[in-house]
């Protein structure tokens, strides 16, 4: 009987002591959650942009008559971690309300995965004490809504609560303007329609498509870096190529015909292999982007070095004559009569050979250069889908087909200049013509026969 | 002509030219004395042309002597652009710089190797266009210049080097007949200022009127020379009878 008089009390004693527990304000008694926040991270924007790292914070007060001895913080579904995601501890010791003391060096251990964040306090958080949980590279998932988070902790009793809800929820957006839209397009009829077309989705997903532009730009650019640099590095070396291939001497001619042909007479691709794989072993410090322009231009300079050379052969025997005549030497019949003259006739087929150069510049994809092809392999891959390839080519267009159009513009010019406008028929052979024949791509130069007649 | 004739201005001496084992020049003699046109006749392939581009070393002679004043310019020592400075050539072609003004044309030169100023070489410029008479096209580019108007400024170019001999290669055998005779009226001008001129040429007619002296040429030698009258009225070689009998 005894016993189960005990019993009985000790019942009604627990029952009393919990309802007691409920009854007196928790902010007394129990860890309470302060505040939970997450750093906005919109580009120029205010929101919380999800899929997108963030840093998320969390903070909350210990009961008077507690210690805490571990926390556990439950994130909602579908939240991710950054590779670089880590956590910041700080326990606010509060003996002096007026002067909060914070510490940093928390003794703890703590795991953290994305679906939670368990904690355990060495020697506990002790009553009273605030503490500052912060994890930094989380990222909420991209879908627009309002989180809660939740949690336990356990106290130096062994015993374990529930954390209440905070009562403001953190607002997320479900992604960026573009991604909005991306989703707005996806819910498209016309959209609808046209993917439900293997083919057209396969090629040109409009999605897929719109997706793939940011990236894709950044890329572009890069590619117009390494064109940009490349080229103009290319057009002295070539020229001076071009004057050792006209040298007197045979020596010069001779190992300046060997780099020529070496260089047209072998793939890019191989040169870029080997530049990449050789460089390395001799030069240190060359990043990939260096070492790709640089390729770039000596692969050029060879095919400028024939243009150059042909331009300045293209000029009239005569030119040379008159000048020689007046007494200009050879340098200043060079600098002053046959350079400008070649310069006017070389650049449609320069032009050209720029376009080539710049297309040529998704070849150091192979070899990791982060330019355009390498990004649109990227997104295809991802998506697997053909669609970053087609946006891709359009940006080589983009370059390519305005220049195309400066050529004729400047054989126009060229034309008028020489005071003979080309007959419709003519124009055609004029244009210069870039063609790989067999191993070589063989430049022919524009205009060749100026003058009038011949001595 | 009044000028004073005693200076040699130009002095050939057994002068040949091969062009690989053509012989194209077979020993020629000939002196040119200040202020005196020479006109040389002669068939195609006669080598009249080369033996004037020999005269400014556009052809190297492979022998003999070419005497410019007082300097052996075939002595490989000489400055053959210094030379050249002093030998005005108008060429069959014109050969002006096309990218350049008909001014510029005319200034580019007395710029870079007269080292004349800016200004004077504007003004040399305009002043030589302005005889030739196209003070009218001094901005124009060669293309928008007929033939003629090409000739005259080539002539103009190399008249504003103060030459002291001018060779003419053929410079009116490119132009359309029309235009030939604002250019052979440059050159009977200049004729009659006292200019010492070399000149091949196939216009019977301006060789008749304005040269000093005729010298026909067959097959690389000089085969005969005298005065107009003598050489058109009565020719004593029988090649130099043919060649006159077709011309005219």
């Amino acid at each position: 009987m005894t016993y189960v008089r005990v019993a009985v009390f000790s019942l009604l004693f627990v029952l009393l002591l919990g309802s007691l527990l409920i009854a007196f304000p928790q902010s007394a008694e129990a860890l309470e959650t302060e505040s939970v926040t997450a750093t906005r991270n919109e580009d120029g924007g205010t929101d919380i942009i999800g899929g997108k790292p963030t840093r998320l914070s969390w903070e909350g007060r210990v009961g008077n008559n507690e210690k805490v001895m571990q926390i556990v913080i439950n994130f909602p579904e579908g939240c991710e971690l950054a590779d670089d995601a880590y956590l910041f501890l700080q326990e606010v010791i509060m003996d002096d309300p007026m002067h909060p003391r914070p510490d940093n060096a928390v003794k703890h251990e703590y795991e953290l995965t994305q679906e939670s964040l368990i904690i355990n306090f060495t020697d506990g958080l002790r009553p009273g004490n605030k503490v500052i949980i912060q994890v930094y590279g989380f990222q909420f998932p991209a879908i627009t809504a309002d989180y809660y988070i939740t949690g336990t902790y356990v106290d130096d009793k062994g015993l374990s609560h529930i954390l209440k809800e905070y009562s403001r929820p953190v607002s997320v957006i479900g992604g960026t303007a573009l991604e909005n839209f991306l989703v707005w397009l996806s819910e498209r009829d016309w959209v609808k329609a046209w993917n439900s077309n293997a083919f057209c989705n396969s090629f040109l997903n409009p999605v897929r498509a719109v997706a793939s532009v940011p990236t894709l730009f950044g890329g572009w650019l890069i590619s117009v870096a390494l064109v940009a640099l490349g080229f103009p590095l290319a057009i002295p070396v070539g020229l001076g190529i071009s004057f050792l291939r006209m040298s007197k001497l045979w020596i010069l001619r001779f190992l300046s015909s060997i780099y020529v042909n070496v260089i047209r007479g072998t793939p890019l691709f191989l040169q870029i292999y080997i530049a990449f794989l050789g460089l390395p072993l001799f030069i240190s410090g060359m990043d990939n982007f260096t070492t790709g322009f640089i390729v770039l231009a000596l692969n050029s300079s060879a095919y400028l070095a024939e243009i150059f050379r042909a331009g300045i052969q293209s000029i009239h025997k005569g030119q040379f004559e008159a000048a020689s005549s007046l007494g200009m030497n050879g340098i200043k019949t060079m600098f002053f009569v046959i350079i400008p003259q070649t310069v006017r006739r070389v650049i449609p087929t320069m032009t050209s050979e720029f376009i080539l150069l710049f297309k040529d510049t998704s070849l150091l994809a192979a070899v990791g250069v982060f330019e355009m092809m390498m990004f649109a392999k990227i997104q295809s891959n991802i998506s697997a889908n053909i669609t970053p390839y087609v946006v891709a080519a359009g940006f080589y267009l983009l370059v390519t087909l305005p220049l195309t159009r400066v050529i004729s513009v400047f054989e126009k010019k060229l034309a008028a200049t020489d005071g003979k406008e080309a007959p419709p028929e003519d124009k055609k052979k004029k244009k210069p013509e870039t063609k790989r024949v067999g191993l070589f791509k063989t430049t022919v130069p524009a205009a060749v026969n100026q003058d009038t007649g011949n001595g | 002509m009044t000028v004073s004739k005693d200076k040699v201005v130009v002095s050939i001496r057994d002068l040949h030219k091969y062009f690989g084992s053509l012989e194209v020049l077979k020993g020629i003699d000939l002196d040119v004395m200040r202020g005196e046109v020479v006109v040389i006749l002669g068939p195609s392939g006669s080598g009249k042309s080369t033996l004037l581009r020999c005269v400014n070393l556009l052809e190297k002679p492979t022998k003999g002597e070419i005497w410019f004043e007082d300097n052996l310019i075939t002595d490989p020592k000489s400055n053959v652009n210094k030379t050249r400075e002093h030998i005005g050539m108008v060429f069959q072609s014109f050969n002006l710089f096309p990218h350049l003004t008909a001014k510029r044309n005319i200034m580019l030169a007395q710029r870079k190797v007269l080292k004349r100023s800016k200004e004077e070489a504007e003004r040399i410029a305009i002043q030589q266009l302005e005889k030739v008479g196209l003070s009218d096209k001094i901005e124009y580019l060669p293309a928008q210049l007929s033939g003629g108007q090409q000739q005259r400024v080539a002539i103009a170019r190399a008249l504003a080097m103060d030459p002291h001999v001018m060779l003419f290669d053929e410079a009116t055998s490119a132009l359309d007949p029309e235009l030939v005779r604002g250019v052979l009226d440059v050159m009977r001008e200049l004729a009659l200022g006292g200019m010492t001129m070399m000149v091949v040429t196939h216009e019977m007619g301006f060789a008749r009127e304005v040269a000093d002296r005729v010298v026909f040429m067959d097959e690389g030698v000089i085969v005969e020379q005298g005065t107009p009258a003598e050489v058109f009225d009565n020719p004593q070689s029988p090649r130099t009878q043919d060649f006159l009998g077709h011309i005219t």
